[in-house]
């Protein structure tokens, strides 16, 4: 009758993938171990199930998951090729995102508390506690003081936070009119403060968290989906233009002071005239996108493991070298169809809260995509930070997923709401 | 909603910076690739695949100079048959510190990673058989190139001959060598790599030396291109410019002597002031011609001749006639002036590797032979000879005489920075033979030789050139 | 073996992920065209026939909402105001009436029927209340009217 019945529906791709790549990994290496094609068979039926969960219970957008798990399937690939092991603890990661994924859906999905009132205090002060929390606690590993141990694991406040800061912003854009803010008194005239400063003074603690950590890419990331924000949901040009303003002079200031910036800056305009200290990582990087070609070396037959840091921050150079610039752009196009639902489910819904909150998901998804794929291919200056669903790394999985759910949640009332949008409107 | 319109423009930003990522990585795949890829950090260049044997090397018989073996760990051992033969030529292969020369240079061919069939690969898997790199044919003579290092015995320097016709090496060695052997350099490096000796630096093509007396050679061409063959000079065993003696080696005086006789008994009086005659101008434009200052199309890195292009004051001017002076010049260099002569006045672009063979024995890459430099024509290469001819005959080069064979060639004898103390002056021979029929050229070069060309260098060239010839 | 099968494989891989995102483009092209439309529901006060299926499932392209300004037919084939290329939908299927203050639904005749709410209308016409389902074809639309009309 149509199309979506064909035997290569997409979801049947997906499973087709990673049943060659499963059989691909048992043969990889000396071990041939049976556990490896056991987990494979588990990641095939759970995305199967999952997917067809959300397509019969009609859960609202049904590709989210699909290029997600795609995503993750070419993950997991790449990932035990550099290290089985890790890619042992990959594959139980994703499977333990896909619980988060659930659970955050039927959770958001269920209850109103992540989009009531008073969480508008309560998402900023657990933000600057888990931040104090690293800043005191935290572990300095490659430069970022970003880590903390928590029962012998290692978890990445930021990534949580990240999401609390986009909430805050879905309530603070969806409340505006309540918050309250002093009148000033100046030179005899009361000026009644906007509260859009009150919003940007939170973005800029978090900033400000985040350059203390020295998580640069992180700051980068948060400043882009501060200006979206601002853009999207504020109708003040000049102020934006003077944020803008802002960061440009703040930039500046901070190459001039701070040496981690002018090294970044300038390992990316020239990287080649210190390739044996700080322009290592990059120029090992584009030695490996350099020799994959435009159909790769093939999995397991190329050299990624020469890149310092290659299953997290560099794994797009480990697939360029091992899938070639074909795979390369196809991760690229994969993340350009996930942003695009993203951003359709926001358009769709007319609650402004769910609308803030899934336009700042894929903005997350979007930009944190293009710092890190755009840095390893030394088209902007290098900032670590992970490439979301592909990187190595449970707190990055977890939250990624999580941020997934909450996307998949807006999607269902979007859906849910079709119905009675009226009411729930007028 | 005014916010969805703006949403939509951010995704359209964010679609853009997509869009800017894909056409990046495809223009560095087009575009930068090639000079990334090849850079010499780029561990890739040295890591054998465990998997593809590396090619061999042969010569231009078929002789094995290089190939590897596998280890029953499934590594490789690159062995070299003559050790020390080749080191400046193939060069050695490490996965600790790189690779050299040929070994650097044709390392995609040699692993197969470029230019290998991955269907003769599959093919090959099936079958069990080995699955190999691509093998190299060079233009090397082996007996030759024995022969050329024996003759150098433990002397400093380097020797180049080649066939003038074609611009094949025949041979190329420089000494003092290595051991190319990958356990030797891994042991040694820091000893080898830091010696005063430069055991590592081939002096055929990554040394450069003052000339002497062979640059009169392009002295001579200048003066015939600007039609100068006729200056006489009165030579009284010494000279002085702006008040700089210029004078002949054992303070000969041969009176009033014409170009040719001058060339062969290389006056110094005669020729410092020929090049005040000549001016900078057409000394210039002659060096330029015969490929001063310029790259050497090669399968290995050349360094390039030095000639001065600033402003030269007359004692400048007189120095370089005679070949003193700032003027350098690598070995391999002047064995191709020595071909521009023989091969009336055209010099062929030198190659080391004629073809590159799969290991089924099918021809990849085959050198085809090209031009290098248009110096003269070949008139001006005839005088030339003759007075090369007359050098051997009755002049300076006497000792590169094979009984039988006319021989051309042109000796010198190189001041350098240890000859004022130590008298240990570079000796220089450049000729062919033979001279109606050129089969080889050649450029005999010996370091603080202490010795002259025509003592010390000529006779190496002539028994080079007759056992080859013979 | 691994190396046959890694370097079979890159090419398979490679052709798997295109395949993907070629399916899922496939369908994005199909309501791209829809997308800039929604902003017009709340600045009217027309009635609308609301889309409920997702449009992702449908074969053809077919519109978020249809707005009743005026009298439409709708069908397959391009006389009609509404234009569906459901293969289940009649050439001229169904015509959209606004008498007496109350819009109307008439069958013109189709093969498959109208169903308001489920109860198939008959030949005189079955009025409509914000909120009924219209079924024809494969499509469930809604009727959403929210100017209220008893005032008048």
């Amino acid at each position: 009758m149509n199309g979506s019945n064909s035997i290569f529906k997409p979801v049947r791709m997906v499973l087709l993938f990673n049943f060659l790549a499963f059989i691909l990994m048992y043969f990889y290496g000396s071990e041939n171990s049976l556990n490896v094609l056991l987990l494979g068979l588990a990641v095939i039926f759970t995305i199967g199930i999952l997917y067809h969960i959300i397509k019969v219970y009609d859960w609202g957008d049904e590709y989210l998951f699909l290029i997600a798990s795609m995503l993750c399937s070419i993950g997991i690939l790449m990932i035990y090729r550099l290290d089985p092991d890790y890619g042992i603890r990959q594959i139980k990661w994703f499977g333990l995102g896909t619980a988060v994924f659930f659970l955050t859906f039927i959770f958001l999905g269920k209850t109103k508390f992540w989009s009531s009132k008073p969480m508008i205090y309560a998402y900023p002060l657990i933000s600057i506690f888990l931040f104090s929390v690293t800043l005191i606690f935290g572990q300095r590993i490659g430069g970022a003081k970003n880590w903390i141990e928590i029962f012998g694991i290692n978890v990445q406040p930021w990534e949580i936070i990240k999401l609390l800061y986009v909430f805050y912003a879905g309530l603070f854009f969806s409340n505006r009119e309540l918050i309250y803010l002093p009148t000033v008194n100046l030179k005899g005239k009361a000026i009644k403060i906007n509260s859009i400063f009150l919003f940007s003074l939170i973005s800029y603690v978090h900033l400000g968290f985040l350059v203390l950590q020295r998580e640069w890419g992180g700051a980068v990331l948060l400043f882009l989906i501060f200006f979206s924000f601002l853009y999207a949901f504020d109708n003040h040009r000049s102020f934006l233009f003077v944020n803008g303003v802002f960061a440009l002079v703040g930039g500046f200031v901070g190459y001039l002071l701070l040496d981690h910036i002018q090294v970044r800056i300038w390992t990316w305009i020239d990287p080649w005239s210190d390739m044996a200290g700080k322009g290592y990582q990059i120029t090992q990087s584009l030695f490996a996108i350099g020799a994959g070609g435009f159909f790769g070396t093939g999995i397991g037959l190329g050299n990624p493991e020469i890149i310092p840091e290659v299953h997290t921050d560099f794994i797009f150079s480990a697939i360029c070298e091992e899938m070639g610039i074909f795979g390369g752009v196809a991760v690229v196009l994969l993340y350009f169809l996930l942003v695009y639902r993203g951003i359709k489910i926001s358009l769709r819904i007319d609650n402004i809260f769910y609308k803030a909150a899934s336009f700042g998901i894929t903005a997350i998804f979007g930009f944190q995509t293009f710092i890190i794929i755009g840095g390893v291919i030394k088209l902007v200056p290098l900032t670590g930070i992970t490439l979301p669903f592909i990187s190595y790394g449970g707190s990055s999985l977890i939250s990624t997923f999580l941020a997934l759910g909450a996307l998949q949640a807006v999607s269902m009332k979007n859906s849910f709401s079709a119905s009675k949008v009226v009411e729930a409107d007028e | 909603m005014s916010e969805n319109k703006k949403m939509l423009k951010i995704f359209v930003f964010i679609s853009i910076l997509f869009i800017t990522v894909i056409c990046y990585l495809s223009y560095f795949e087009i575009f930068l690739k090639e000079e990334v890829v090849n850079n010499s950090y780029n561990k890739r260049m040295w890591i054998t695949s465990s998997d593809r044997l590396r090619g061999s090397i042969m010569d231009r018989n078929g002789e094995v100079l290089a190939y590897s073996t596998f280890n029953n760990d499934s590594s490789q051992t690159r062995i070299y048959p003559y050790d020390e033969l080749y080191c400046h030529v193939i060069g050695y292969n490490s996965n600790i510190y790189g690779n050299s020369f040929l070994e650097s240079k044709f390392q995609k061919e040699l692993t197969g990673d470029m230019a290998t069939n991955k269907l003769l690969d599959i093919k090959n898997l099936i079958l069990g058989n080995e699955i190999r790199g691509n093998d190299l044919v060079l233009t090397i003579n082996h007996d030759l190139q024995t022969k050329a290092l024996e003759l150098l015995e433990e002397n400093s320097g380097a020797i180049v001959a080649l066939d003038p016709n074609t611009g094949e090496i025949l041979s190329m060695v420089s000494n003092p060598g290595f051991d190319p052997h990958s356990d030797y350099i891994e042991s040694n490096w820091s000893s080898i790599s830091t010696d005063d000796n430069s055991n590592l630096m081939s002096r055929a093509i990554q040394g450069t030396y003052p000339p002497g007396s062979i640059f009169k050679i392009i002295t001579s061409t200048a003066a015939i291109e600007s039609g100068l063959d006729e200056y006489i000079a009165d030579d009284q065993g010494s000279v002085t410019i702006d008040g700089k003696i210029y004078s002949n080696a054992g303070n000969e005086k041969y009176g009033i002597i014409d170009l040719g006789k001058a060339f062969s008994v290389s006056s110094n009086v005669y020729f410092a002031s020929l090049a005040i005659e000549l001016g900078s101008e057409n000394l210039l434009q002659c060096a330029l011609d015969y490929g001063f200052n310029k790259p050497i199309d090669f399968d290995l890195n050349v360094k390039k001749s030095e000639f001065s292009t600033k402003a030269f004051t007359d004692t400048d001017l007189a120095s370089t006639g005679i070949g003193q002076g700032i003027t350098m010049v690598t070995p391999l260099h002047m064995a191709l002036v020595a071909s521009a002569v023989a091969n009336d006045g055209i010099v062929m672009e030198p190659y080391l590797v004629s073809a590159v063979m799969a290991s089924d024995g099918t021809q990849i890459t085959k050198k085809s032979r090209e031009k290098l430099f248009d110096v003269i024509d070949k008139n001006s290469a005839d005088i030339l000879k003759k007075m090369m001819i007359d050098t051997v005959e009755t002049g300076t080069g006497k000792k590169a005489a094979i009984t039988g064979i006319t021989v051309a060639g042109k000796t010198g004898t190189a001041q350098n920075e240890k000859s004022d103390s130590e008298g240990k002056d570079h000796a220089w021979f450049v000729g062919f033979a033979p001279a109606d029929d050129p089969q080889i050229a050649v450029a005999v070069f010996l370091e603080y030789s202490g010795s002259s060309g025509g003592n010390a260098a000529a006779p190496i060239a002539g028994d080079l050139m007759e056992f080859y010839l013979k | 073996m691994f190396e046959i099968l890694a370097s079979f494989l890159k090419y398979v891989f490679i052709i798997i992920i295109y395949y993907f995102i070629y399916g899922i483009i496939r369908l994005i092209y199909l309501d791209i065209s829809t997308t800039t439309h929604t902003g017009r529901s709340l600045s009217s006060k027309d009635p609308y026939l609301k889309l409920i299926n997702r449009r992702e499932s449908l074969n053809f392209k077919v519109e978020e909402s249809y707005f009743l300004d005026s009298t439409k037919t709708i069908g397959r084939s391009n006389k009609n105001q509404i234009i569906i290329k459901d293969p289940f939908l009649s050439s001229e299927h169904a015509e959209f009436v606004f008498k007496n203050n109350y819009w109307y639904v008439f069958d013109l005749g189709s093969k498959n029927g109208v169903y308001v709410n489920n109860l198939k209308v008959e030949d005189i016409g079955q009025s409509l209340n914000d909120g009924d389902t219209i079924h024809l074809g494969q499509l469930d639309f809604i009727f959403v009217d929210q100017f209220d009309r008893s005032d008048r």
